[in-house]
């Protein structure tokens, strides 16, 4: 493949990222590791029903970005699948689910309860039921105050576009790791130690020290008030 | 010819003469049937069943002997379509007709595709150094390209928070601000809803594109007036259309804006009528795609549906790449009579009176259609209605022309140009 050097530049909501050569690896090795503390195997497939500016669908796969030499798909050796996180490509998502069967569908918190809706409504909770694995909600400022998909089990993924805060939530603990090496805490303050973003200031849940956890015992991890409400 | 060493050559395609660019072509055709035939049993199968067997293409018209096949075959088809070559990355369909389609992306394709997307782009002016706000790369297979193709043109790529929807308006302004882009890829219904936002915001849209030099649409055929009222209304450099479907053609417009090219190092395109028969230069028919790639998902013969037609004669850029308008499909048409005219044809008599042009434009769809009554539903006041309904029986051969004027009715520019007439409040016309 030529060579690409990567200049990007991403408008998120409160703020931007910029990459230059290199650094989109760091974040889909990262990415890929939020993942795996989801409880994702290698050899997954991953449908992501994100905006193409957001991380969680740009560092999917090196095809979708320059200068990202290997994405999660290549690093889990398994398949990404592009879902647009727009209303009119939500309502697609119950097809496509009954003809590709997904280890994990990544959606964000905003269009959970649109896409359930469109699942109840094609009658295919239960094709769906069957088609996914696991759910992955990913929220933000906000805790998800709840769950309304049709599957189980689901996890939560933790992403602060402005801050670039990717956190999942461990298959183990519960809570939500803040990774370390990736993140580091000073009293409700997360700093970015991997790229020049502004602080987060943490304005929910609790920060629990590292040292808890034997997933990950360098992370710190934040308990959130996650309430589980299904369907 | 080994696919390997053809993909390394693909910038020297466009120098090609026509006799050679068509041996190169039918090498690739060879290679990609034989493939398919070898590794896809929905192929296998399906050309078996008409008596055509491996190694049975040699020429183009060998190639006409090849069943087409349509996106109900594909989806029926399930597993036995998929291509051990097809990749790790999957787009869908927009489902415009019917259910969507997963279409499979591999790196050895998109490298392919690569190449005349960063051909595309420097015929609508992008310069190594600029920036360019990009579509975003999981709305399309072809948009995945446009990054890389920016990369290696030695640009910087910026993109805008969200999707193409209108509610993204404000976050695609923002990112114009923040980037300051001097090159640009969206669609046209985007950009339509653009300058109906500017009139009532505080900044004119047509200072925050100031320094763009091009704007590259897709998602709407362009019509000549609609290009001007783009480009005047934006107040950027120019406009240039792009279009190409999911299942792999790709075209790109140059300076002369006559119809797009198609890249034919990647796609090899025909038109039909309906009995399947090549139409000439100039004739409208059906849209047939072959993907000259075995990798990824395998396309070939592929009806996409929609309606398209190839210019006539060579293009003032001295290209021998054929031309091709496609100027919409069954769900941006309607059946009037026996007639299927299209949104395209449509907003060409509309546009002929210049207050009329960037209103939004629907065809209502009929129960009835054996009337023969086009019935039109245009944005704002009424306007010159005698002469209107005058030209489009005249140039659209239909019996009779109903014009419905939406008044304050505001509609956001979409993809969609045809609503039944129930899902749409109809004032009196």
């Amino acid at each position: 493949m030529p060579t690409e050097n990567a200049n990007l530049f991403f408008d998120v909501p409160g703020g931007s990222l910029s990459f230059g050569d290199g650094e989109l690896d760091v974040w889909a090795e990262h990415l890929t590791w939020c993942y795996r503390m989801m409880g994702i195997a290698d050899g997954a497939t991953i449908a992501a029903q994100d905006f193409g500016s957001s991380p969680i669908s740009f560092l999917g796969s090196s095809l979708l970005m320059p200068g990202l030499r290997r994405g999660v798909a290549e690093r889990i050796d398994g398949r990404f699948i592009c879902l647009d996180a727009s209303a009119e490509r939500v309502t697609l998502t119950p097809a496509l689910l009954a003809q590709l069967k997904v280890d994990a569908l990544v959606v964000r918190n905003d269009i959970v309860e649109l896409l359930a809706a469109e699942l109840r409504k094609k009658g295919s909770a239960e094709v769906a039921t069957q088609a996914m694995k696991t759910t992955i909600v990913v929220f933000g400022d906000e805790p998800p105050a709840l769950n309304p998909t049709v599957t189980q089990p689901w996890r939560h993924l933790m992403h602060v576009e402005r801050a670039l805060l990717l956190a999942p939530e461990c298959t183990q603990c519960g809570c939500v790791h803040l990774r370390g090496g990736f993140y580091e805490v000073k009293g409700a303050t997360i700093r970015n130690l991997k790229l020049a973003v502004p602080p987060y200031d943490l304005s929910r849940g609790e920060l629990i020290p590292a040292g808890r956890c034997a997933a990950g015992p360098d992370d710190w991890g934040i308990q959130l008030p996650i309430r589980r409400i299904g369907v | 010819m080994g696919a390997n060493s053809t993909y390394l050559q693909r910038d020297e395609i466009e120098a090609l003469s026509a006799a050679r660019l068509t041996a190169w072509q039918t090498d690739l055709l060879h290679e990609v049937a034989d493939h398919a035939y070898r590794h896809v049993p929905f192929y296998r199968e399906l050309w078996t069943g008409v008596g055509i067997g491996a190694n049975a293409l040699h020429s183009l018209e060998d190639f006409e002997r090849f069943p087409i096949v349509t996106k109900r075959d594909l989806v029926k088809a399930g597993e036995r379509w998929v291509n051990p070559r097809q990749g790790r990355v999957a787009f869908s369909t927009r489902g415009t007709s019917g259910d969507p389609l997963l279409v499979w992306l591999s790196a050895e394709e998109e490298e392919a595709y690569i190449v005349p997307t960063m051909r595309g782009f420097r015929w609508a002016g992008f310069r190594p150094g600029m920036t360019a706000l990009l579509m975003s790369p999981v709305w399309h297979r072809l948009a995945a390209c446009e990054a890389h193709a920016v990369a290696r043109l030695g640009g910087r790529c910026a993109f805008f928070w969200g999707s193409m929807g209108p509610e993204y308006l404000g976050s695609f302004l923002h990112a114009l601000s923040s980037a300051r882009p001097e090159f640009v890829t969206t669609t046209a219904p985007f950009l339509l809803s653009l300058i109906r936002r500017g009139t009532g915001s505080k900044v004119p849209s047509n200072e925050i594109l100031s320094g763009v030099r091009s704007i590259s649409v897709v998602g709407l055929p362009l019509t000549p007036r609609m290009r001007e009222f783009l480009r005047d209304r934006l107040g950027v450099g120019d406009i240039f259309e792009r279009s190409g479907t999911q299942e792999g053609a790709a075209l790109d417009e140059c300076q002369y804006h006559t119809a797009p090219h198609v890249h034919e190092d990647v796609c090899y395109l025909e038109v039909l009528d309906d009995a399947g028969t090549p139409v000439a230069s100039g004739v409208r028919g059906r849209l047939i795609v072959t993907k000259l790639s075995s990798a990824g998902s395998i396309f070939v013969r592929y009806d996409t549906g929609d309606i398209a037609a190839f210019a006539p004669g060579p293009c003032l850029c001295g290209s021998e790449f054929r031309r091709l308008k496609i100027f919409g499909r069954p769900e941006s048409s309607v059946l009037v009579g026996s007639r299927l005219i299209t949104a395209y044809d449509v907003r060409m008599c509309i546009e002929e009176d210049a207050d009329l042009v960037g209103r939004n434009v629907l065809l209502i769809r009929d129960a009835d259609s054996s009337a023969g009554v086009l019935t039109v539903a245009v944005e704002g006041g009424a306007h010159d209605q005698a002469q209107l309904k005058a030209r489009l029986r005249e140039r659209l051969g239909v019996n009779a022309a109903r014009m419905v004027w939406l008044g304050d009715l505001k509609l956001n520019w979409g993809f969609r140009q045809v609503l039944d007439g129930n899902e749409i409040p109809l004032p009196r016309s």
